[in-house]
């Protein structure tokens, strides 16, 4: 019995401040984001939401842009995901063979993941049509010429913003993970004779295989939810054809000023990317492996 | 590592003075906090604030800035629901007006509001009372280079139609190479604002003829179609490519203030942009009208982009204060010269007659001419259904300049979207 009351007490002490900020900042905002997307609002304080049940929820069903931002940002994902694993990966096996400069280049591979996305989209905006616009004049090559000025090369230029800037986060992770592998194990295989291929296949993968369900859900979320770098490098232009789920929240929200809307909208994002994340790492934590 | 210490003790202990000192001095100050979105001026309002602050000690004001259209309209939200309320702050037409209505002041008993232009209040008047005291004049239109045209040989006074403005970029056009011209125009496809907004005005200002008949309609019909398509394509067919990746620096900057393009579709407000690039240039420049085919065509719209209001529920004291101040500011000899000559406002006032007083920059010049001579049409993108030009149209545009879609869609889905938001209202 006072045992329990002990208990009851560290855990108040202790749980209690994290339970009561998690409530404030964000169980009780979600509950109350719920409550907007039922209602016609145009955000203004100090006027009362208008209750209108379901409506929101019925107009996003027809709603053509959000469809469109939705599969624009399902084939976004698919492919960064992709690249930046692989590349993430390939970065980590190369920084962790016993080159002289490895620890420069994990410095440099990482560092784009320091820059705020806002900056990223400006800068990489500054690269494609000012740069890369200039190495085309001069050359001639129209491969350089217009990027951003159609779906297609603001599609590609998305996908090379956020792989430039994750796959170096990615890196470290894959690099702890690496580093884990008991060397007793790949010395049992060079042993037996295994190549490095079959090392890669049957002792690095499923060794890192807890790495690979963090950094896919890292990858996933993080391509889902992206809104920085779509905002600053094409602003979902041109025509709307690269505007990502957030952004088209975000504009619903500020540029139309309809909150309500806006809020179903974030409601039904927020649902998808729970599911899908939480798809991932069931698939991915039945492939790992217990040592 | 000790002089380090020491200069961080040395900062925190003026801080503290800084903020003690602060604290004191605001008993018995009356505090107006201003909100404003025009950034060009940011500075120089400051410095005229500051003037004003030592003529009259027991006020106190402060100049908080967030410019680049929309995003006023969102931070000035934002600011409201934070408790923090200014008191004075901006609206751009009668959306704002309606929107914010229950937190303006009647303005109309400021000496100011009496000294405003004709019909320069109407977009921030409402059943009969100014919430709004213009903040200035701003005129669009096809700037050109005036050492180009005359090169090539064409008299810039000539070009009043269409049919002329046709004729000259063609001619333009053909002496690309001689003048050293990328393209003729530079088009700036990726500012939804300059098409959606600023170019569809040309046309649609001509058949609603007010911002607030544009305001009140249900719907829009394009009366001008025509006349529009083909200006834009003209813009479009002797632009410089890739019209969609052309925002408004590499219009205005990179293309036309470097002599790659002859003209571009943009405001008085470029002048500083061209001035900072190729001073020589920013004096040899001039306005075009933007003439479509069936409506009036040697016309500049000319508008007021925002409106000053003040806050109704900041104190008496607070908000006369605001009046007095907002009064000072064009109508004493300081605040006038700044207006003029440290702001480059074109004043929608009366009292500013003096030869000091005129507008300086060329492209000022040309927008009074064209007043002068009754050629303007007034701005009624601020009565669009919010959102509807920047991000319903100017996104339609921008699929038709890829190619993607007709004209006829573009203005079907136009159309339609116009009529859905006036339902909703």
């Amino acid at each position: 019995m006072m045992d329990m009351n002990y208990n009851k007490k560290t855990f108040c002490l202790f749980a209690g401040p994290v339970i009561v900020a998690f409530l404030m900042v964000v169980v009780i905002p979600l509950l109350i984001g719920v409550y907007y997307s039922f209602t016609e609002w145009n955000g203004r304080m100090d006027q009362v939401p208008n209750f209108i049940g379901f409506s929101n929820y019925i107009a996003i069903m027809k709603d053509e842009g959000f469809r469109n931002a939705f599969l624009f940002t399902a084939k976004f994902t698919v492919v960064s995901v992709i690249a930046i694993n692989t590349i993430g990966f390939s970065l980590a096996l190369l920084v962790t063979k016993k080159l002289k400069i490895s620890n420069f280049m994990r410095t440099i591979f990482f560092m784009p993941n320091l820059i705020g996305g806002l900056i990223l989209g400006f800068i990489w905006q500054f690269i494609f049509m000012g740069v890369f616009q200039t190495i085309g004049e001069i050359t001639g090559w129209t491969f350089f010429q217009g990027w951003l000025a159609d779906a297609n090369t603001g599609f590609w230029g998305l996908v090379i913003i956020m792989v430039w800037q994750m796959s170096g986060y990615l890196m470290i992770i894959y690099i702890a993970a690496l580093q884990n592998i008991p060397k007793s194990l790949l010395e049992a295989a060079d042993i037996d004779g295994a190549n490095g291929w079959t090392k890669t296949r049957h002792i690095i993968f499923p060794m890192v295989a807890p790495a690979f369900t963090i950094s896919m859900f890292l990858t996933l979320a993080n391509s889902f939810k992206l809104f920085d770098q779509n905002l600053s490098l094409t602003n979902g232009g041109p025509g709307g054809a690269t505007e990502m789920l957030a952004l088209n929240i975000y504009k619903t929200a500020y540029t139309f000023t309809n909150y309500g809307a806006a809020q179903a909208k974030a409601v039904v994002f927020f649902l998808l990317v729970a599911s899908i994340t939480m798809v991932q790492v069931y698939v991915n934590k039945k492939k790992e492996v217990e040592m | 590592m000790k002089n380090y210490m020491k200069g961080l003790m040395v900062g925190g202990a003026m801080l503290l003075t800084a903020c003690g000192g602060g604290t004191e001095q605001k008993e018995e100050k009356t505090v107006v906090d201003i909100f404003q979105f025009k950034v060009e001026i940011a500075e120089q309002f400051d410095e005229l604030s500051q003037i004003y602050m030592e003529t009259h000690p027991n006020i106190e004001i402060n100049i908080e800035t967030v410019g680049g259209g929309d995003d006023y309209g969102a931070s000035l939200r934002a600011k409201m629901a934070s408790g923090n309320e200014p008191v004075i702050f901006n609206v751009g037409g009668p959306q704002d007006v309606y929107d914010w209505q229950d937190k303006l002041v009647d303005l109309s008993d400021v000496e100011l509001a009496g000294q405003a232009f004709d019909g320069a209040l109407s977009g921030a008047t409402l059943d009969g009372k100014a919430y709004g005291l213009p903040f200035t004049q701003e005129g669009y239109g096809f700037i050109y280079n005036k050492e180009l045209l005359k090169k090539a040989g064409l008299d810039a006074k000539t070009i009043t139609s269409y049919e002329s403005l046709e004729a000259a970029v063609k001619m333009l056009d053909s002496k690309k190479d001689e003048l050293g011209l990328e393209a003729v125009f530079a088009t700036a496809g990726k500012e939804t604002w300059v098409t959606g907004l600023h170019y569809s005005n040309v046309g649609l200002s001509q058949e609603f003829g007010s911002v607030f008949e544009a305001y009140n309609a249900k719907a829009v019909e394009f009366t001008y179609s025509d006349g529009m398509k083909q200006l834009f394509d003209l813009q479009i067919d002797y632009g410089r490519k890739p019209i969609n990746a052309t925002d408004y620096s590499t219009q205005v900057e990179r293309l036309f203030s470097m002599g790659k393009v002859a003209m571009t579709q943009q405001g008085n407000w470029a002048f500083g942009s061209i001035k900072g690039i190729d001073e020589e240039l920013a004096q040899n420049i001039g306005f075009l009208p933007m003439p479509i085919v069936g409506a009036k065509e040697n016309v500049l719209p000319v508008g007021i982009p925002m409106y000053w209001t003040v806050n109704k529920d900041s104190s008496d004291a607070q908000i006369k204060a605001a009046k007095e101040f907002l009064n000072w500011v064009y109508t004493s000899e300081t605040g006038k010269d700044y207006v003029i000559n440290k702001f480059n406002f074109i004043p929608p006032y009366e009292g500013f007659e003096g030869d000091n007083l005129q507008p300086k920059d060329p492209l000022a010049k040309d927008i009074m001419a064209f007043s002068k001579a009754g050629n303007t049409i007034p701005w009624v993108f601020m009565g669009y259904p919010t959102g509807w030009g920047m991000e319903t149209l100017g996104v339609e545009f921008q699929k038709y300049i890829d190619g993607q879609i007709t004209w006829d869609e573009v203005l079907e889905t136009a159309k339609s979207s116009w009529t859905q938001s006036r339902k909703e209202k």
